[in-house]
């Protein structure tokens, strides 16, 4: 008797310290990504979306047609900038990379892991707007991240719109 | 280290790996630079129709590509050779594309020949180089030439490759490799004529070691076709019996295995002739061009007890296989490879063809139809292959530019391929690797890959008729390449070169296009989008030959040398097809279907055998020939006669990428097989002695040989 409660004492916080551990483990933020990164041209949206209310589609073309919305090739802003603020000093960045080639090595904000499957065409098709996951593009001067893209997130969202929550419609 | 410390720093690694496991960081987003003409769509895979050039098959494909990249193969629905259907070999063909030691600009040699030491050059330098050399031959004439050596070419290329022959002159054009039908040569169908088995439609099948599950002359049509013999009629399930010393894929997916000794299964087709002959009517033999009291005469020998006697099978299941044959219709009989690599391949192979002339089955449904071969093509005789070889030793050959073949892997080492090869100022290889004969290469050509180039495959069997599949390029090249025809093209144009006016189109392309679809662009793209040109099958118009009817010769029985008593088989490898395939990861860890050994060679023993030389499972085992030895593990293989053992064809590389140099070794250096013995490689009968070195031959399975692994925890 003596001896089982002995062991009761010691294993028992052992095994709680373990759970805490394991709880607050589970809760940090261990995501390395950056939700607000250094783009390798300080490109605005708040100045292309916003002040030139260019539409989102002029630039992320597929996005109705496509799982994914696209990212514009630099054959197209450089149809732009080759005559508009061509001497800024970061379209002259982009001038570069034009010249030598290279296509522009932009940082990714969002990603959908690969047992997930988000196809951006339906989700505009079933009429949400850009900014209902993306936020006020239009406003930010430096694109940042603004939802952290977790199941839990997703599945809110479908059951407000009365989405289908079936294993297999993220899951294929 | 006090225990406090230890304690504290296994914590903190353990910590600061878990940390480090999260910490991927932001990926990067890469758009296009220019968007591809033809409007992809990101996140949207676009189909392109093409043709597999995995082995001569000739099977429509269809190519996955998104972002401009290939990432899968599937086969093409609407090609009649493989209705949709492909092997692991087509599948595979993808890592062709992105491996990672393909060559990425012309290599000229910097060290002594066989060395590996390359320098790059540009394309400019390298052209001039060959082109000059072959300017100077052609223009001091006689005694001086080139050789220009390939596989079978058929159709455009063929053609294309005659007139650059011609316009330089002084160029001979070898085209053969050894596992190409030159095995057909001599057959009564005549080795010109379209081969299609009708296996759909026959009710008995007898295999004369033709493997054509996994690579005789079609293998995805005929397993196709197997299948559909076997299950699609509602009432019928047709019979098929295996003859060879071997259990192959084919073998085991027959109804009754008759392992004949190597050399003798011949003699089973003519105990089938002997017992179908009585009945047999008169206009069926007239027709067939045959007189009864001649065949009579050859094949009274062989009575099923004879036949039982010279081939070691029991004379009860010969019995059964002639009773079957000689009552089930429609019947078909095939000969395979395995039959024909062998002394008296021809003779046997004759013996075979003889046997579906007596069923009737020659142009009839569930036989074998055979159709013209209308295509041009370039196909040598294996006493030209020996012919040009002489010719290199002998030193008159100046150039040898090689495509699309590897002599150095897979001739035997009998045929003298690398003292020729010492004899030829300048050698150029071209292709897509570093393979084992462009490593003895003074220059080195890049290829592009099948999915980058334009091109015609011609199946030479399969089909009734001819058809073109075309192979176009799914994804822009990745390097700075040039295909064989663009090549031989840039060659004939270069400034001196002075064979333009032979070769007057412009590329490739622009020829293949002119041919197919003559100022039709909107043809020309259907003729793309569908992967080829399929038009009706033809009605059968090729008849068999004439031609004497002789006993072939019985090779030299195992044990017949007391020093080299077991038989060696060389099989080519289901996998690895002529070895082409070892340079690709997914055909290495493709587990080979009988044994489920994966990257590396075997060799498969009769248990008993294995016991009397005291072998066991994944023991390290030498095998000795005349011409030399080679070190392997052993396999423990029920289905293979006891004087026989066998080791597939395809590892053992020097070179051809990072996968294949060096892993397991190549069989063929057993072959004492001199140059002058026909010029067919010998594959299926190499005089061998076998001893055990070692315990542990490093023998990778994928799956456990004597069945699960949960079987023998358990102990049951």
């Amino acid at each position: 008797m003596k001896t089982r409660l002995l062991i009761a004492i010691l294993v028992l916080p052992l095994l709680a310290a373990v759970i805490v551990g394991l709880v607050v483990f589970y809760h940090l933020p261990l995501n390395a990504d950056d939700p607000d990164p250094i783009q390798p041209i300080a490109f605005s949206h708040q100045q292309h979306a916003g002040e030139l209310g260019i539409d989102c589609r002029f630039c992320h073309r597929s996005v109705e047609i496509s799982p994914v919305a696209g990212i514009p090739d630099v054959d197209l802003c450089r149809s732009c900038h080759l005559y508009i603020a061509a001497d800024r000093p970061e379209i002259v960045k982009l001038s570069g990379f034009w010249q030598t080639r290279e296509p522009i090595p932009w940082v990714r904000l969002y990603r959908i892991p690969d047992h997930a499957y988000f196809p951006h065409m339906m989700h505009r098709h079933a009429g949400l707007e850009c900014r209902t996951c993306h936020g006020a593009v239009e406003t930010m001067v430096r694109t940042h991240r603004v939802v952290s893209v977790k199941m839990g997130w997703c599945l809110n969202c479908h059951r407000e719109h009365g989405a289908s929550i079936d294993c297999w419609t993220c899951h294929r | 280290m006090k225990r406090r410390t230890f304690l504290q720093l296994s914590g903190m690694t353990a910590a600061s790996g878990a940390l480090a496991g999260c910490q991927k960081g932001n990926e990067k987003l890469i758009p296009f630079l220019v968007p591809p003409e033809d409007g992809a769509t990101p996140g949207i895979a676009d189909w392109y129709a093409s043709s597999c050039s995995q082995c001569p098959a000739g099977c429509g494909i269809v190519v996955k590509v998104s972002e401009g990249r290939a990432h899968k193969i599937e086969g093409n629905p609407r090609h009649p050779v493989n209705r949709g259907k492909l092997c692991a070999r087509g599948q595979a063909a993808l890592q062709e594309l992105y491996h990672p030691d393909r060559l990425r600009a012309p290599l000229k040699r910097s060290g002594p020949r066989g060395s590996g030491q390359f320098s790059p050059i540009g394309w400019d330098e390298a052209l001039a180089i060959l082109a000059d050399r072959l300017t100077t031959i052609s223009a001091e004439g006689a005694g001086r030439r080139a050789i220009l050596w390939t596989p079978p070419l058929h159709g455009y290329l063929a053609d294309l490759a005659a007139r650059f022959g011609q316009g330089f002159g002084r160029l001979s054009h070898l085209a053969w490799e050894p596992l190409a039908p030159a095995w057909r040569r001599g057959s009564l169908y005549g080795h010109e004529a379209r081969i299609d088995y009708d296996l759909e439609n026959t009710q008995y099948l007898v295999s004369f070691g033709a493997d054509f599950i996994e690579t005789h002359l079609s293998p995805v049509r005929f397993g196709n076709a197997f299948g559909r013999m076997r299950q699609e009629r509602p009432t019928v399930r047709g019979r098929f019996t295996y003859i060879g010393p071997r259990l192959s894929l084919t073998a085991a997916s027959a109804d009754r295995w008759l392992p004949a000794r190597p050399g003798t299964e011949w003699t089973i087709a003519l105990a089938m002739a002997r017992r179908l002959l009585p009945g047999i009517e008169a206009r069926t033999l007239s027709a067939a061009g045959l007189d009864r009291a001649e065949l009579a005469r050859l094949v009274e020998p062989y009575s099923v007890s004879a036949v039982a006697e010279m081939t070691g099978v029991g004379a009860a299941d010969i019995e059964s296989a002639v009773t079957e044959l000689a009552a089930i219709r429609p019947a078909l009989a095939i000969g395979g490879e395995m039959l024909t690599a062998q002394g008296n391949g021809p003779a046997a192979l004759r013996a075979v063809e003889l046997l579906n002339l007596l069923l009737g089955s020659v142009n009839t449904p569930g036989g074998v139809y055979l159709t013209r071969r209308e295509e041009n093509s370039l196909e040598s005789s294996p006493s030209e292959m020996t012919e040009a070889l002489a010719a290199m030793q002998a030193g008159s050959c100046e150039v040898l530019l090689l495509h699309g073949v590897n002599p150095a892997y897979n001739l035997p080492p009998g045929f003298g391929f690398a003292r020729a090869l010492e004899k030829v100022p300048l050698v150029v290889s071209c292709g897509t690797l570093l393979d084992d004969t462009a490593r003895l290469a003074d220059l080195v050509l890049p290829a592009p890959a099948n999915l980058e180039s334009w091109g015609e495959m011609i199946p030479a069997a399969g089909t009734r008729g001819r058809i073109v599949g075309l192979m176009q390029p799914v994804v822009q090249p990745l390097y700075d390449t040039r295909s064989f025809p663009d090549l031989l093209l840039a060659l004939a144009h270069h400034p001196g070169g002075g064979a333009g006016s032979a070769l007057p189109e412009e590329s490739f392309l622009d020829g293949l296009r002119k041919r197919h679809a003559p100022g039709n662009p909107a043809a020309w793209n259907e003729m793309l989008a569908l992967g080829g040109i399929f038009p009706p099958q033809t009605a059968a118009n090729e008849r068999p030959r004439k031609r004497p009817l002789e006993r072939p010769d019985s090779p030299a029985p195992a044990g017949n040398d007391p020093s080299f008593p077991l038989l060696l088989q060389v099989y080519p490898s289901p996998a690895f097809y002529d070895g082409r395939g070892a340079a690709l990861p997914w055909l290495q860890q493709l587990p080979d279907p009988m044994t489920t050994a994966v990257w590396g060679s075997w060799l498969e023993i009769n248990p008993q055998t294995a016991a009397r030389l005291g072998i066991s499972h994944g023991d390290l085992v030498e095998v000795a020939s005349p011409a030399g030895s080679i070190r392997l593990p052993a396999v423990i293989y029920p289905g293979i006669r006891p004087e026989v053992v066998a080791a597939p064809l395809g590892q053992g590389h020097q070179g051809l990428g990072r996968y294949a140099d060096g892993r397991g070794v190549n069989p063929l250096r057993l072959s004492s097989q001199p140059e002058t013995d026909g010029g067919i490689p010998f594959l299926a009968t190499i005089p061998v002695q076998v001893r055990g070195l070692a315990q542990d031959g490093e023998l990778v399975t994928a799956g456990h040989s004597e069945g699960s692994y949960r079987r023998e925890l358990l102990g049951i």
